[in-house]
């Protein structure tokens, strides 16, 4: 078994810290841009980037409150991206038990 | 999607291809572990806090009402203390609520009040039964000793644990049966000691919680 066989969109290091952090969140809760940024300590437009090739496999949603710049976007992981995680560990497990 | 702040559509993106599978195990069990330390509420220390929070306020009580013969209920410079250190602990979970839900999102803040509801009114209560059993002619021993020290406890302890149990919420739920045990086992004391039994009793209860908090966080 190969390290081919985990989840390429989650198998990069900034989105997979992103996924975890969105995870220990409870199901349908959100996290603003803002706290994520900080948690995860990416510049705004690299967490962008990220956070659209995630958005557009349906692991998470994306919503955008007021406009201007009293706005404020919050992310929050879908059923598809947690259980996306959940085989994505189960891989990884497996993997590193017939290393 | 996105701040209105400087979006860099070309940032430097990096990709997982040389990713070791090892490393990636290692980095998504730290992120989670400090993800959920940071979410969390009530951390150990917060509940180390309101365990010592609840021996000085039952403390305060148990002092001022030792060696009362008959008993007379607490004075009121212990009651005022009794506040204080049930206003010092209120205040340091709503400090740390705030920032561990700072960012967050609650899809599900209705519940968060309706887990308020049964509390408020369990407590609130015991009260109304205090005043009512005055009304009924019953000592100030029962009235102003036992009720108002293990009542709470017993009270608020079931309307947690029924609502921790109903959402599987096992250390909560263990919190509040040791509360309604505590509470039950205290009345044995009298008016004077269960003051004492109820507080040491609590914060046993608590000081445990925070030990099982830490050691969860290691396992």
């Amino acid at each position: 078994m190969t390290a081919g066989v985990l989840d390429p969109l989650i198998h990069v290091p900034a989105r997979l810290r992103i996924v975890a952090t969105l995870a220990a969140l409870p199901e349908g809760d959100a996290l603003s841009f803002t706290r994520l940024q900080k948690m995860i300590g990416l510049t705004p437009g690299n967490l962008i980037t990220h956070l659209r090739k995630l958005e557009h496999a349906g692991y998470l949603s994306t919503e955008k409150n007021g406009s201007g710049v009293a706005s404020h976007t919050s992310v929050a992981l879908s059923n598809h991206g947690r259980a996306a995680l959940d085989t994505y560990t189960a891989a990884l497990r497996d993997l590193l038990a017939g290393l | 999607m996105g701040e209105d702040t400087d979006v860099n559509e070309n940032g430097a993106v990096d990709e997982g291809s040389d990713l070791d599978p090892r490393t990636a195990a290692t980095l998504l069990e730290q992120t989670k572990r400090r993800a959920q330390r940071q979410f969390e509420f009530p951390s150990p220390l917060l509940t180390l806090i309101q365990a010592g929070a609840v021996l000085a306020a039952y403390g305060a009580i148990w002092l001022s009402v030792r060696g009362q013969n008959p008993y007379s209920g607490p004075s009121y410079p212990a009651l005022a203390a009794l506040y204080a250190f049930v206003a010092v602990a209120a205040i340091a979970a709503t400090w740390e609520g705030r920032r561990a839900s700072a960012g967050v999102i609650r899809r599900s803040s209705r519940q968060q009040w309706s887990r308020a509801i049964p509390l408020v009114a369990a407590f609130l209560a015991v009260y109304v039964l205090m005043g009512a059993l005055r009304y009924d002619g019953f000592s100030h021993a029962i009235v102003y000793g036992i009720l108002p020290a293990a009542g709470p406890l017993i009270v608020v302890g079931a309307a947690m644990a029924g609502y921790a149990a109903a959402r599987e919420e096992w250390q909560v739920l263990g919190v509040a049966v040791a509360a309604i045990a505590v509470g039950a086992g205290s009345a044995f004391a009298g008016p004077v000691g269960v003051w004492g039994v109820a507080g040491a009793g609590i914060c046993a209860v608590l000081v445990c919680r925070a030990i099982v908090q830490v050691w969860l966080r290691r396992a």
